[in-house]
């Protein structure tokens, strides 16, 4: 759609881009690059190649225990999401009613909101209740930061959804799940797979809110990670960040693969 | 035909509002589970904390009243938690100060190129947004170290560049490279976007028009992709002033933000009200950059309308 750039300046604009796509893709590159050192301490440059590391960190039962945990918690957490998500945006998008802006602020509030002070009220709160399981916690704590991303990515699909199909449903003496069910739910697939995505990669890589609820028998991925970089100076470091790296990459890929990257972002 | 659409009339707009009945209240209550979770998981606990942090905790760890803004006055007063509040805003400031320098250029090329390169670009910017922000910070810290086991000054002194390994680890400096890198993409997006929506015809006629490429851009690019530039601004501020992993990987002890202050209160001098104090302290400086913004966008639009 629109022209392409030219002239003098343009090669000074791809020039400063390239070197911040290095600038991007330096910190990674060099993590990944010290997983595979064979050497004791992590230091530059990489000495040799090995995939010990990796053996370590399989036989590692906190790590192994955190990555279970994360996985669990994130794919609770993403269902708990699109529950409570998609009922939302439905009513922010088919229903018009007195103060549904003020309903959209509301619920997608959690987004402006910093995350941190979220994670120490919510704790306040659940100490004083007198809950005690740090995974309930988490999960509770999880799902208010991963709605509001559920709940945006749905409602832009479902904005993209043609009316008239649900009505010809409904004439035709569908009821409304029904036509919800038939109609409406395979046209915003897409959406409520990104959405489940963003809500799911979110919650595994928390950690403003997972360190107030968290503790020591339950600690999820970044957490053991974060306590590993304090006090382990081997490459298992750096062998640990270059899984979650991996894991990121195959999120990234279905996503780009479900609805597109850039229309994600959008999201 | 004219008493008939008059009978008819009354009738219809009944229907009408029948059937908008019908379909508006399933749809409000559509929306009343994530209410009560949220009423009682978020909005609650946000109240209940602002009220804590007027409250007093005394010898034996025990918060009630009396009330008190004593907690927000010491803040204010001593000079260690104000100089972690200036950190905090001046480390958030600069961060998306070169969040906007650097994030044109890539938004330009991004929104103005090709569909492989623009792609590329997308893909770049957004994939390391998935990536946990402990690694991030970790390989700046493996780039950064202090001593010539680090990337940077391993390289530059085998270039001969320097012969001292540079000390940019825990430093401000460190945090405010970090944080650029983990919001970047926050910046760009919206930018992108922005730019995208505008009409290339108006650069052409300005390019016509014999103006150069910088008068092209702030005169018509820049003005026009505000919206973009405000949305980007208002993230990267208030993502930034909000964070905890980066200044506790990259800062040390030297470059401490409100998030590390906080963590501090609570689970070191296990001082709740203080900790909630400057919890809400973290609150007001992130609504008022995003009040700030809101406020600069509607007058904008008012001035345009005139």
């Amino acid at each position: 759609m629109n022209r392409r750039l030219s002239g003098p300046g343009a090669w000074i604009l791809y020039f400063i881009t390239a070197l911040l796509m290095v600038f991007i893709l330096a910190p990674l590159a060099v993590v990944v690059a010290m997983s595979v050192s064979d050497s004791y301490f992590v230091s530059f440059p990489p000495q040799g190649f090995t995939l010990k590391w990796y053996g370590k960190i399989l036989q590692d039962r906190d790590f192994l225990a955190a990555l279970q945990l994360s996985g669990l918690l994130a794919f609770s957490t993403t269902m708990g999401s699109l529950l409570l998500g998609i009922p939302a945006a439905i009513a922010l998008t088919r229903g018009r009613f007195p103060g549904q802006d003020l309903l959209k602020g509301l619920v997608l509030s959690p987004l402006i909101f910093p995350a941190l002070v979220t994670g120490l009220a919510l704790m306040q709160l659940l100490s004083a209740m007198g809950s005690g399981d740090a995974r309930i916690n988490l999960l509770i704590g999880h799902i208010v930061v991963t709605s509001p991303y559920v709940i945006r990515a749905v409602v832009t699909s479902l904005l993209l959804v043609d009316y008239n199909l649900e009505d010809a449903a409904r004439t035709l003496g569908a009821n409304r799940l029904k036509t919800f069910w038939r109609i409406t739910l395979p046209q915003i697939a897409p959406g409520v797979a990104a959405g489940a995505l963003f809500a799911f990669m979110v919650s595994f890589d928390n950690y403003p809110v997972t360190m107030w609820l968290a503790n020591s028998e339950y600690s999820p991925v970044p957490l053991v990670l974060m306590r590993q970089l304090v006090n382990v100076f081997d490459p298992s470091v750096p062998a640990m960040s270059t899984v979650i790296i991996i894991l990121a990459v195959v999120g990234v890929l279905i996503l780009e693969r479900l609805v597109g990257l850039r229309r994600a972002a959008a999201m | 035909m004219s008493s008939d659409s008059q009978a008819l009339a009354p009738a219809s707009s009944r229907l009408v509002e029948r059937i908008a009945l019908r379909l508006t209240l399933p749809a409000v209550l559509l929306a009343v589970p994530i209410l009560v979770f949220l009423a009682i998981f978020f909005f609650y606990p946000a109240i209940n904390l602002l009220f804590f942090s007027l409250l007093t905790q005394d010898a034996k760890g025990v918060v009630g009243p009396p009330h008190t803004l004593a907690h927000y006055t010491r803040f204010f007063e001593v000079d260690l938690y104000l100089r972690v509040f200036w950190n905090t805003l001046r480390i958030s400031l600069v961060t998306s100060a070169f969040a906007i320098v650097l994030g044109y250029p890539v938004a330009i090329v991004m929104s103005r190129s090709g569909p492989i390169v623009s792609r590329t670009i997308a893909l770049i910017v957004i994939a390391p947004l998935i990536v946990s922000v402990v690694v991030r910070s970790y390989g700046w810290q493996l780039i950064l170290v202090n001593s010539p086991n680090g990337l940077l000054n391993w390289a530059l002194m085998s270039i001969g560049i320097i012969s001292e390994p540079l000390a940019i680890l825990y430093s401000e400096t460190a945090v405010v490279i970090g944080s650029l890198h983990v919001f970047f993409p926050m910046m760009v997006l919206p930018l992108a976007s922005a730019l995208g929506k505008i009409d290339p015809n108006l650069e052409d006629c300005a390019r016509t028009l014999g103006a150069p490429w910088w008068k092209v851009f702030l005169r018509v690019t820049l003005p026009l992709s505000v919206p973009g530039l405000v949305a980007g601004f208002t993230l990267v501020f208030s993502l930034t002033a909000g964070s905890f992993v980066t200044p506790v990987i990259l800062g040390g002890t030297t470059a401490t933000m409100l998030g590390n202050l906080i963590e501090q209160q609570i689970f070191v001098v296990y001082d709740w009200p203080f900790g909630a104090a400057i919890a809400m302290v973290l609150v007001l400086v992130v609504f008022a950059i995003n009040t700030l913004s809101m406020r600069l966008l509607e007058g904008r639009r008012f001035r345009s309308v005139s």
